[in-house]
């Protein structure tokens, strides 16, 4: 079976000119191969400087790559334009980190919800309004409030916001690019039951990028460990976080900070 | 002994077009000598704001009542003239955004020395021989070097190492940290935690670590107060708060956050 | 530095050049012809055609480009035989109007328009600033928006109506000072200074305001960045924590653009030399255009380009001494 969007040997450079003049290069994103199987998470992990999100956004086709190819659905889509490109955004689609700047502050939800839909032109069943509603009930958020503004709502509402944007189309793929790192831990906690659940119902394929391993551990099937923009280990969950084979994974899997496990137990042998 | 600090029953008011709002609402605890409190809350819990109030930093306009004491000295309502001898000197802090932090146009030398030197000893020579011991303390390498570079020159961890030198180098009583290694990568956190307990044990400061991290904060602090708009919810010992939390708001945060350890299921 | 230093001059020189090659483009094609004008009321043909021949005007665009470029690095000769005239590099040419040397005009006139300059620039330097800096630390209160509201309609004033204004009321009906007159400092210091002072005030205002609130808004901003919550919690003094933490950073984005403006103001102030009656640069560039005396107005032209080229430079080199962030540092 094909992948759903394999990335072979993505390169990314990036080209400074110093005071001087001088050129300096930076390889952002070194040789990286994977591959997104239909249905499932992939979590790319990383610190920053590591090339994760040099690497979702050239996977989203928000950057080219320097070397390298990217295929969907068995179709190279490397230099994909005009219809091809057309036709790639309306199956893959973007959720971002912080979703107060990734929402227009003038539109209400409606028009948000209904942008990609409009850029496809795409007309929903039925009206746009039934369909925005619709959309909003599938990601928790009160369907009445769908002409208010992104403003009027919390973070963890307007995240929801973007997951449901990101949804209008049917995309088969979502990107998630630290899309629950700027929230608080009891509605990241909801968001990330969310996203769950709409995979279950519809699914599609996560690509899911950020920075805390134990995030990552609630949704990928599978992680890549990025640094310095390489892939330095690429395994099912449970293999990397339990038996890891690359020593910067090991480095990093000690370094988060744990609640005692006898507290824990402790406290859920009371509850 | 006597406790460290004393905050009791501290109430921080805002005014707003709509009347005044209460930020922080009747939260009291104490930090004794050599000891490491932990205030831990989400967004909007009023965990920054406590901290603004001990160090009498919080903005114009606001309003607090309560007691606030350092040493037995009460801090609330006291003279700007004095608290400002006692800030940086008897009590300081450590940010969230070491970048933003640090003044970018001078030295972090000068940004040492000048704290030095407001409170110790006047002269420039002495200022910067303790400049580069307080580098020198905090790990970073080649501190003769280092002190005469500008912030932007370190990374993002070397930068709290940085501000870290700075606030301990009048040897404080009290630090307060607020979300020190929240910025940070993970690996990076790991050393600045490590760091800041190493440091507060051999120099017998009391600590205030403020953070939203539960897995941080049960990591570095002997007694934890949680906050929750403002208001305490729960105070105890790490061990209670953590193994025995009295308050749901307590249970549900500690329910929310992911594991690293276990397993899941999927 | 040093190939930093290089590429900027070529940069400057490149520029330079392009804008004599339009300017000499623009007389080429657009304005009527200067032996005409020159020949004047009672002229023959032969004469226009003698003219033509002195200055050149009979040779094709490329060579009149090239003599008049060559003029400036190694001088030019016009005319032939017994008219033969040399002017010395660096030559701009001569006057239509008047047959003086252009470089000597400018020699004559530039020292006018520098005090012209350098006088506003300490004016509005001091009061601007001082006036910013007041409005930011005491925000929105009383002094703040009267300043910022009188700095808002002082940016808006004509300068040509404040000069007409200050003369009527300083020197028509309170005769508190003269009529303002030419005169060097070393002559008599005092009337010097009256008939400067006017010239100064009028350049002056609208920048004073406009730096005004520059100062403010960038000191207000500077007053919520977050080293300044650090300089608090150190327990520095309010003067140091102003002083050093608040100010350096408020102010040097306000040097660069200060240089700029005064960069093109060394080009000369044409209304307000024209108002006074200055012989500056700017009086002779109001002049030239409206009797399109070509040579000079092609060298105003090139005199304030290059001041605006040259303080472009200035300004850069000066940022990266002001801004560590921005240091170049020699490899």
């Amino acid at each position: 079976m094909t992948p759903l969007l394999q990335a072979e040997n993505l390169t990314k450079r990036f080209v400074t000119r110093g005071p001087l003049g001088a050129r300096a290069e930076f390889t952002a994103v070194d040789q990286v191969s994977f591959e997104v199987r239909l249905g499932e998470t992939l979590a790319v992990v990383g610190e920053s400087g590591s090339g994760k999100s040099t690497t979702a956004r050239m996977i989203a086709k928000l950057m080219d790559p320097t070397e390298g190819s990217l295929h969907f659905d068995g179709e190279d889509v490397t230099r994909a334009k005009g219809a091809a490109l057309a036709r790639f955004r309306g199956d893959v689609q973007v959720v971002f980190q912080d979703p107060f700047s990734s929402l227009n502050p003038r539109h209400t939800v409606e028009r948000i919800l209904m942008a990609p839909l409009v850029y496809q032109g795409i007309a929903p069943d039925g009206s746009r309004r039934a369909h925005a509603k619709e959309l909003m009930e599938r990601v928790g958020l009160n369907p009445d409030h769908s002409l208010r503004y992104p403003a009027q709502f919390s973070g963890g509402q307007a995240q929801r916001i973007g997951i449901a944007r990101a949804l209008a189309v049917n995309p088969r793929l979502v990107i998630c690019d630290e899309a629950v790192s700027a929230l608080d831990v009891s509605v990241q906690a909801q968001v990330i039951e969310l996203l769950r659940r709409l995979q279950r119902e519809s699914g599609f394929s996560y690509v899911f990028i950020a920075h805390d391993l134990a995030v990552v551990r609630q949704i990928a099937q599978r992680v890549a460990v990025m640094s310095k923009g390489r892939i330095v280990e690429l395994g099912e969950t449970a293999q990397v976080f339990g038996e890891p084979r690359d020593a910067y994974t090991r480095t990093l899997l000690a370094a988060i900070p744990r609640i005692d496990p006898e507290w824990d137990r402790r406290r859920k042998e009371r509850s | 002994m006597s406790d460290l600090l004393v905050v009791e029953d501290l109430t921080v008011t805002f005014p707003t077009t709509r009347g005044p709002v209460e930020v922080v609402k009747g939260v009291s605890f104490t930090v004794g000598r050599d000891e490491t409190v932990g205030i831990v809350g989400e967004s909007g819990s009023g965990k920054s704001m406590t901290s603004l109030a001990i160090m009498g930093l919080l903005p114009k306009g606001a309003r607090t009542r309560g007691s606030v004491r350092l040493d037995g000295t009460e801090l609330l309502g006291r003279p700007e003239r004095e608290l400002r001898r006692l800030r940086g000197d008897q009590l300081s802090m450590i940010f969230q955004d070491p970048l933003s932090s640090l003044n970018p146009y001078y030295t972090v030398g000068l940004q040492i020395e000048e704290m030095y030197r407001a409170h110790r000893d006047k002269s420039r020579r002495n200022a910067r021989q303790v400049a580069v011991e307080a580098l020198a303390q905090v790990g970073l390498p080649e501190p003769e070097r280092r002190v005469d570079h500008y912030p932007h020159q370190f990374s993002g961890g070397q930068r709290q190492r940085v501000m870290i030198a700075m606030a301990l180098v009048c040897g404080p009583k009290l630090l307060i940290a607020d979300e020190p290694t929240t910025a940070l990568d993970v690996t990076v956190q790991a050393q600045i935690l490590r760091l800041l307990a190493d440091l507060r044990r051999e120099s017998g400061t009391g600590m205030v670590f403020i953070t939203h991290d539960l897995a941080v904060i049960s990591s570095i602090a002997t007694r934890v107060l949680v906050l929750r708009r403002g208001e305490q919810v729960e105070y105890g010992t790490a061990e209670q708060v953590f193994a025995e939390p009295r308050h749901d708001y307590t249970r549900m945060l500690l329910d929310s956050i992911p594991r690293i350890d276990d397993e899941v299921s999927a | 530095m040093a190939r930093y230093l290089a590429g900027r001059l070529a940069g400057v020189v490149l520029i330079l050049f392009l804008v004599c090659l339009f300017t000499f483009v623009i007389f080429f094609t657009l304005s009527p012809d200067p032996a005409v004008m020159i020949c004047g009321k009672t002229c023959t043909p032969d004469r226009i055609d003698q003219i033509r021949d002195v200055l050149g005007l009979n040779q094709p665009f490329l060579t009149q480009f090239t003599g008049f470029l060559g003029g400036i690095f190694a001088g030019r000769d016009y005319g032939h035989g017994a008219n033969l005239v040399h002017c010395a590099a660096p030559c701009l040419g001569y006057s239509f109007q008047t047959n003086q040397s252009v470089m000597d005009m400018v020699v004559e006139r530039l020292p006018v328009s520098a005090t012209v300059a350098i006088g506003a620039a300490v004016l509005w330097l001091l009061f601007g600033i001082l006036a910013g800096l007041l409005s930011a630390v005491k925000e929105g209160t009383w002094w703040d928006r009267t300043a910022m509201g009188l700095a808002l309609g002082g940016s808006s004033i004509p300068n040509y109506v404040l000069a007409l204004a200050l003369q009527y009321v300083l020197v028509v009906r309170l005769q508190v000072l003269p009529f303002p007159q030419a005169v060097a400092f070393g002559d008599d210091p005092v009337v010097w200074f009256q008939s400067y002072l006017m010239p100064w005030i009028v350049l002056a205002t609208g920048y004073a305001c406009l730096y005004a609130r520059l100062t403010r808004a960038n000191v207000i901003d500077t007053l919520a960045e977050n080293f300044m919550r650090t300089a608090r919690s150190k327990g520095l003094s309010p003067a140091l924590t102003m002083r050093r933490h608040a100010l350096r950073p408020a102010l040097t984005p306000i040097a660069t653009i200060f240089g700029m403006d005064f960069a093109a103001l060394l080009g000369g102030a044409l209304i307000t030399e024209t108002v006074f009656g200055l012989n500056g640069v700017g009086k002779m560039a109001a002049d030239s255009i409206a009797k399109n005396d070509q040579p000079v107005i092609m060298a105003v032209t090139l005199l304030a380009a290059f001041f605006v080229v040259i303080g472009n430079v200035v300004v850069d080199l000066v940022y990266t001494r002001l801004d560590p962030r921005v240091r170049i540092t020699a490899r």
